[in-house]
């Protein structure tokens, strides 16, 4: 579809969330695949989520601001991936929301040193049937950690895909997106 | 491309009142768009030739970073203004024709299997 004259075709769009807690690795992971210097911007919890219509007297109104880091994947010049990486705290919630709707999958990003730090962003996508895979970021170095052990420690269903990764190492990730967008295909062909 | 209005700097925790009173006395203080055409993958285009009123130095930064098109994302990320801020001005210029915007279907319904095929084949490729 061609945009404003001159303007250039305006590209079909895919997102994908990544979502992980705090130093889990989700703004490496970004930069690893992304084309552009991963992109950073704010959004801030306000009307919709506490009622506000105006800002006035907002000191006291709004909550929490929270740093979205994203990055871009040109595919071809029609379609173009984006990766949205989001905290996983759950007081972060707001912007799950905002960030699933819509989004082809998501990539709930674990820390093997915090592995509990997932469990409110997993069952916040299978509540909301977002297809998502889990990619275990090994931090120590060796993966000395068993998938298998991973997904006990979590309670990840056995059709949830579950992968070890290095979030910093481009091949590794794309690994990761890979098995996201074959899962999402499984579905769509067992008409889930 | 990497225009920043003078005085923003992302990465410096500012006060809270500073780095949001300001940014949402550009939409005199609304919260929420006059509409919900915007997600954050949602293409944005300016529509040339429109005659130019005054607008805020932002307004025109917003407007001039959709020369070609782009993500309303993208738009927050280089204007430096927050996504919700950028959201209800975006909002303001397609109500007075100076953008246009189309987010993709596969915002609404997942791309069938021939289109989820050969993303899977690029994305290995890349
Ligand atoms: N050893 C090792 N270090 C990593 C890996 N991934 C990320 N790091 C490092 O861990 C630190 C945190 O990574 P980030 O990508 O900033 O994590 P984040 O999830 O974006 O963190 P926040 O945005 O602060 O929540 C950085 O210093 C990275 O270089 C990994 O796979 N292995
Ligand atoms: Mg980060």
């Amino acid at each position: 579809m061609m945009g404003a004259e001159g303007a250039g075709p305006v590209p079909d769009t895919l997102k994908i969330v990544i979502a992980g807690g705090f130093g889990a690795g989700k703004t490496t992971l970004v930069s690893a695949v992304s084309e552009v210097e991963s992109l950073h911007t704010e959004e801030v919890m306000t009307s919709e989520s506490v009622g506000v219509d105006d800002l006035d007297g907002v000191e006291g109104k709004a909550t929490t601001t929270v740093a979205l880091d994203f990055g871009r994947i040109t595919l071809d010049g029609s379609t173009v991936v984006y990766l949205f990486g989001t905290p996983g705290q759950r007081r972060f919630s707001f912007m799950w929301e905002e960030l699933a709707d819509g989004a082809l999958g998501a990539v709930v990003l674990a820390d093997t040193r915090r592995l509990t730090d997932s469990f409110d962003v997993i069952d916040f996508f299978e509540s909301r049937g977002v297809p998502f895979v889990v990619a275990v970021n090994c931090f120590d170095g060796q993966r000395t950690h068993r998938a298998d052990d991973v997904r006990v420690a979590l309670d990840v269903e056995e059709r949830v895909p579950l992968l070890l990764c290095d979030a910093r190492d481009r091949e590794s990730v794309k690994e990761v997106l890979t098995e996201l967008v074959a899962l999402v295909l499984r579905l769509e062909l067992s008409g889930a | 491309m990497e225009a920043v209005p003078p005085g923003w700097d992302p990465g410096q925790e500012e006060p809270f009142e500073s780095s949001l009173i300001r940014p949402y006395s550009l939409t005199g203080g609304r919260t929420r768009p006059s509409r919900s055409d915007f997600s954050v993958t949602s293409q944005v285009v300016a529509v040339p030739s429109v005659s130019q009123e005054r607008m805020d130095p932002e307004v025109e930064l917003i407007l001039s970073l959709c020369a070609r098109p782009v993500s309303m994302a993208e738009v927050a990320s280089r204007s430096g203004l927050p996504l919700g801020v950028v959201r209800i001005l975006l909002a303001d210029l397609l109500d007075q024709g100076y953008v246009t915007v189309r987010t993709s279907d596969w915002e609404r319904r997942r791309p069938d299997a021939g289109t989820l095929r050969s993303v899977l084949e690029r994305i290995r490729q890349l």
